[in-house]
């Protein structure tokens, strides 16, 4: 590429030849201690090249490099470390200054003085122009603050995160411009968490040490909004619609404010009368709730988050519900466009009598909740008795409006709805309520946007619950089977977080008095874990392996141990929580005994491991005194702060050992770290790697690799299903509220499907959250060798040759093949059998 | 000995036993892809949109011009240069699903064109006023043409060349490579996070035409398996050369469509990709490869050659599939 001729236009307007040496610097800087660094280096820089075009700009230079250091993530992870170490690098220049070079001096010492020179007059500068709550300002000793900022700590990001960080949770000024590093973030953040100790400084630094060491993170809401003037830092609100005009319209308006706010909101639409319904005061009938809803689906549009995203919503309603075919059919991706909702998300309410009858294959009866009131509020043996009550009084005549369905066929419609919209998510009501621990101040009507909140709520209490994720991966010393938890680390990790999140109650704010008085009154945090897929792969474990569920097992056991512990210790010092009088842990409960009881209540096995490791007789003792909040412990799933940790989402597993992810900032591909280090330190890297793009991430599918890895390296489609729910059935012992369980399936059969959320409910699974379908059909690769002309000659039934055919079409032709059963014929061809079906062959490589 | 070629009104009209499983899985799957424009909301690129240089947006506009008529174009081609001329009923099937894929695409690039502020005048009258992009229309239609005159007889080896052409030039050259090559320019922006829903839409094109041309290619792989003597040497060398003068044509075009260059692109690099394409085509026809380039957008293992996990808060999922059997 001829690079004489290009000139770069700088921010000024000027123009300057372009200078290789100088990007070669950059490059070379941003590859420093990785290996091969200088060759990496050079190509990046001709790779740049070719697609330079004359007065390219400053900023678009920088770009350029970085996207051809990401395009060249699939041959190796060492250049997504280069592409984020250019994006931080980028920012540095953004917010301390131009300089005179591409990147800036990129020299660790400068960098260090550059941050504690800048840290206090960004607190000063933001508090001025509005963005930052004053007591950032005054507060805190900005200037120790500033001497413990730790950049080293950026290379412990990914691009992926550091890119997240950006376009999502960093400070932005009014022109969108980064006024934040990464550093400067985390402190801010640790500081909007310490407004409220006595020593706000002490605490901001325990904080910030966790946080920049990707140690734990808080949750959304919070990383956008902590120390900001706009200080509203909980996730997660829970709602009901009350079947009454004003309701309706004040839950419009509510979700509105909330959304505003960031928050994910659980609207529960059960009590809206069925369309059809008679409404006395103007002598008309109802349209039932569908209108309803979609009207709130155009409001997710109309407000969003903080100009970041969306509104994000997740309906739920029983399935005894006269109007809940239709619900089912919101998410279809045509029809009347006024009964779909395009933008929410749906779950379905699902009682242990549905699942009872489904088994015995009996009928299921739907009613009008004019008719049936009482069932919203009813759970467990309860509600079956009052259901078989209205049952009988439709049976005889007495309900004007019902519906009668076979159990199976509606579990049926629910699952196949399921597998072709990826909603209504599945969530079992009576699982959640029986094993509440929390459960005096009323009843559960649903979860909440992600599937993970268990809270009651009504019209006084919007449910609120505050999120925290300790990130498992780096509690984790050594690989191989010589790695081990370091469980002083990770007590010290949740007991930090407890403390955080119990501080965030106090200085979060929301618009809806409703919410601010739950939040207040109950105190509920969510402390969850991500990670574990890492985890498992660095101690050589699959995921589908009974090993690993006792990792989880013990892992969750221990974590849930100490929270509660904290939240004691906190309510020593601080009182607890309004509600606490009456609930479950002023008995002397705590959540492994709940799962007795939910067998007593419902008269089936709960069919989990029960093992048990610590000391719970202690905790049962000090519960009985006093806890902080109503709730310890939620598996959310950590989707974006997952990316920020630079590890794999809470319980998920691997999706494949080489994606793309697209998210609001962009579609990146994503390979497993953990897995070319192991083929890096067998020599295979180099050889296998196009073939593993080849395969879609299938390790099982490439030649050459050992049995041990393939195994331990599965991808989330070759994973036994069942493990999905192994893993949290043995989680969830341990946690009071649920989980957001992400289930991948390769088998599209519906049969299959039955199975296993049926055994979901037998474990004991509280909750069920997307369902990924294995794609069976992808585009046309473009990067990989698609139809490799490896010329065979025709035998009898053998692959077509097209062209390749003539001359000698007369000698060698391939013979005609059979009418009628082609898709019976196996070849073999290196060893592989040949895929039976003739446009396959053509993408087989094996063959032309 | 079974035939894929034929006219016979009566014939074709009885799908089971089926003769060509290919055609019916490819039926099948296109059912499975079946997408909508209005699942995403163009609207929402609107800011991107503005946001862009001049460059891009030529780039985008020009784009538009050309996918838009030849969507319609391959619809024509379909209906009189390969629908009758095709005697299995699941051949049938497919193209008739295949034709209303088009009529999708069109209904997908008329959303664009009416959500973006691109001059549609304009954007249509370049096509005929656009030498570059004028020149590609006219090789496709001299084709098509040919199959209209009522002179063609399939049942001759001229006539079942002349089918094989008509299908060269709109599946292999039109479909698969110009338009591939213009997918790539398209899915180009939302590598750098621009028009992301723009991207989904062309995700779904993109999977859409995969198939188009693994249907087209086994069309004329399984009529030279059947007629053997269509591929003579004279034969197999014009058809060569007419794919390799497609692609004179595309580089042409490309050097219009990216006089600059934009972040990332440039007609050099989009014109490697074509060549590294037609190479592709020309070894899935059974010929020798004729450029030997390597893909010069790596950047599209990320954009197109892997399973994408989606956060469905924040972007489309493109594959999830409709019309389960219970």
């Amino acid at each position: 590429m001829n690079t004489v001729s290009i000139r770069v236009q700088k921010r000024d307007g000027s123009l300057v030849d372009y200078d290789g040496a100088e990007v070669a610097a950059s490059i070379a800087d941003a590859a420093r201690g990785l290996d091969d660094e200088l060759t990496r280096a050079v190509q990046l820089q001709s790779e740049v090249e070719i697609t330079l075009f004359d007065r390219i700009g400053t900023d678009q230079l920088d770009d350029a490099v970085i996207h051809v250091a990401l395009a060249n993530v699939k041959d190796d992870p060492a250049y997504d470390t280069i592409a984020a170490r250019l994006l931080t690098k980028k920012l540095y220049k953004q917010v301390f200054g131009d300089t005179h070079d591409l990147f800036g001096d990129g020299a660790p010492e400068t960098i260090r003085q550059l941050h504690a020179l800048h840290f206090p007059g960004y607190v000063e500068r933001a508090v001025r122009a509005g963005l930052l709550a004053p007591e950032l300002a005054t507060s805190f000793d900005l200037e120790r603050l500033a001497a413990a900022l730790a950049p080293e700590r950026d290379d412990l990001l990914r691009f992926i995160g550091v890119q997240t960080m950006r376009n999502r949770y960093m400070l932005t000024d009014e022109a969108r411009r980064p006024v934040e590093v990464p550093q400067f973030f985390w402190m801010r953040v640790a500081m909007g968490l310490s407004l409220n100790e006595a020593d706000p400084t002490a605490v901001a630094l325990e904080l910030y040490e966790a946080m920049s060491r990707l140690l734990y993170l808080a949750a959304g809401s919070t990383l956008v909004n902590a120390g900001t003037r706009y200080a509203q830092l909980s996730n997660c609100f829970v709602m009901q619609m009350d079947d009454e005009i004003e309701h309706i319209a004040k839950s419009v308006r509510d979700v509105m404010w909330l959304t505003k706010g960031t928050g994910g909101i659980g609207l529960s639409v059960t009590k809206l009368r069925s369309e059809g319904s008679p409404i006395r005061s103007n002598n008309t009938t109802s349209t039932g709730p569908i209108p309803f809803m979609h009207t709130i689906d155009s409001t997710l549009r109309a407000v969003s988050r903080g100009g970041k995203k969306f509104g994000a919503l997740c309906f739920y309603m029983e399935n005894w519900h006269l109007d809940f075919a239709q619900f089912l059919d919101l998410k279809q991706n045509s029809g009347d466009p006024y009964r779909r909702v395009r933008t929410a998300n749906t779950a379905v309410w699902i009682s242990d009598e549905f699942m009872k009858r489904v088994a015995g294959d009996d009928d299921w009866y739907l009613f009008d909740p004019l008719d049936t009131a009482d069932l919203v509020e009813l759970y467990g043996a309860a509600f079956s008795r009052r259901y078989a009550e209205y049952a009988a009084m439709a049976e005889s005549g007495e309900l004007r409006r019902f519906k009668k369905v076979r159990a199976r066929e509606q579990w049926k419609a629910i699952l196949v709805t399921l597998q072709t919209t990826s909603h209504p998510w599945l969530t079992w009501k009576d699982t959640i309520n029986t094993r509440a621990l929390n459960n005096n101040t009323g009843t559960i009507h649903l979860s909440n946007l992600c599937t993970e909140v268990c809270l009651p709520q009504d019209a006084d209490n919007v449910a609120v619950c505050n999120l925290a994720s300790i990130n498992l991966a780096r509690h984790l010393v050594g690989a191989g089977r010589g790695a081990r938890f370091d469980w002083d680390l990770m007590a010290r990790s949740v007991r930090t977080a407890v403390r955080q999140l119990d501080n965030l109650v106090d200085i979060t704010a929301s618009s809806v008095p409703e919410a601010e008085h739950a939040n207040r009154e109950n105190r509920a945090v969510g402390l969850g874990v991500m990670g574990f897929s890492d985890v498992i792969e660095r101690l050589g474990l699959a995921y589908d392996s009974p090993e690993a569920w006792d990792v989880i097992d013990e892992v969750v056991e221990f974590i849930s141990w100490h929270a509660i512990d904290a939240s004691c210790d906190l309510s020593r010092e601080r009182g607890p929580y309004a509600n606490f009088v009456g609930s479950r842990w002023s008995r002397g409960l705590v959540p492994i005994d709940t799962l007795d009881e939910l067998e007593r209540d419902r008269g089936v096995p709960v069919d989990v491991d029960r093992t048990a490791r610590l000391d719970w007789d202690r905790l049962r003792a000090r519960v009985r005194g006093g806890v902080r909040n109503a709730t310890l412990m939620a598996i959310a799933p950590t989707a974006s702060i997952g990316l920020v940790a630079g590890t794999t989402p809470g319980l998920d597993p691997q999706f494949s050992q080489i994606f793309s992810r697209t998210t609001s900032s962009g579609k990146f591909l994503e390979i497993n770290r953990n897995l070319v280090a192991d083929l890096k330190g067998l020599g295979l890297w180099e050889r296998v790697r196009d073939d593993l793009l080849r395969f879609q991430g299938d390790l099982s599918k490439v030649d050459g690799v050992p049995q041990w890895l393939k195994d331990t390296y599965r991808t989330s489609f070759q994973v036994d299903p069942t493990a999905y729910l192994h893993v949290a059935a043995r989680a969830q012992k341990w946690i009071d509220q649920a989980i957001s369980r992400n289930i991948y399936l390769a088998d599209r059969s519906v049969g299959a499907m039955v199975d296993l959320y049926q055994l979901a409910w037998r474990m004991g699974v509280k909750t069920t959250y997307y369902l990924h379908m294995m794609p069976r059909h992808q585009a046309e690769q473009s990067t990989v060798k698609v139809n490799k002309a490896a010329e065979i000659a025709g035998a009898g039934g053998g692959p077509r040759r097209g062209f390749g055919a003539r001359p000698a079409a007369t000698a060698v032709a391939p013979a005609p093949t059979p009418s009628v059963s082609i898709e019976l014929e196996v070849d073999v061809v290196d060893g592989a059998a040949c895929p039976v079906d003739p446009q396959e062959r053509l993408q087989c490589e094996s063959c032309q | 000995m079974t035939s894929i070629l034929g006219t016979g009104i009566q014939e074709g009209l009885l799908l089971k036993p089926v003769t060509y499983r290919w055609a019916m899985d490819l039926y099948d799957q296109a059912v499975a892809n079946t997408w909508f424009p209005n699942e995403i909301q163009l609207g929402e690129d609107l800011a991107d949109f503005a946001r862009m240089t001049d460059d891009e947006r030529h780039a985008l506009t020009y784009l538009m011009s050309y996918f838009n008529p030849n969507e319609l174009l391959v619809n024509k081609a379909l209906a009189f240069g390969v629908y009758p001329y095709v005697n299995a009923a699941e051949c049938h099937l497919y193209l008739a699903k295949q034709m209303w894929e088009e009529a999708n695409h069109c209904m997908a690039f008329e959303y664009v064109l009416e959500t973006f502020p691109i001059d549609r005048e304009q954007a249509y009258e370049s096509h005929v006023s656009v030498p570059s992009m004028a020149a590609k229309e006219e090789f496709e239609v001299r084709y098509i043409r040919r199959m209209t005159e009522d002179t063609l007889d399939i049942a001759t080896v001229e006539g079942k060349q002349d089918f094989v052409r008509n299908l060269v030039a709109y599946n292999v050259i039109l479909e698969g490579i110009w338009f591939y090559s213009g997918f790539m320019v398209a899915l180009s922006f939302r590598q750098r996070n621009l028009l992301r829903n723009f991207g989904s839409l062309i995700d779904w094109i993109v999977r859409d035409e995969s198939l188009h041309l693994k249907f087209g290619i086994n069309l004329i792989l399984t009529v030279l398996e059947e007629n053997p003597e269509v591929a003579t040497e004279q034969f197999a060398a014009e058809i060569r050369q007419m794919i390799l003068d497609g692609v004179t044509m595309e580089e042409a075009y490309n050097r219009d469509l990216l006089p600059t260059g934009i972040l990332g692109l440039n007609a050099q690099v989009v014109n490697d990709y074509v060549r590294y394409l037609t190479d592709r085509r020309l070894e899935e026809l059974g010929f020798e490869p004729e450029f030997n380039v390597a893909n010069p957008a790596k950047w599209m293992a990320a954009a197109n050659d892997t399973f994408e996990l989606v956060n469905f808060f924040e972007a489309t999922n493109t594959s999830y599939e409709v019309n389960a059997q219970a």
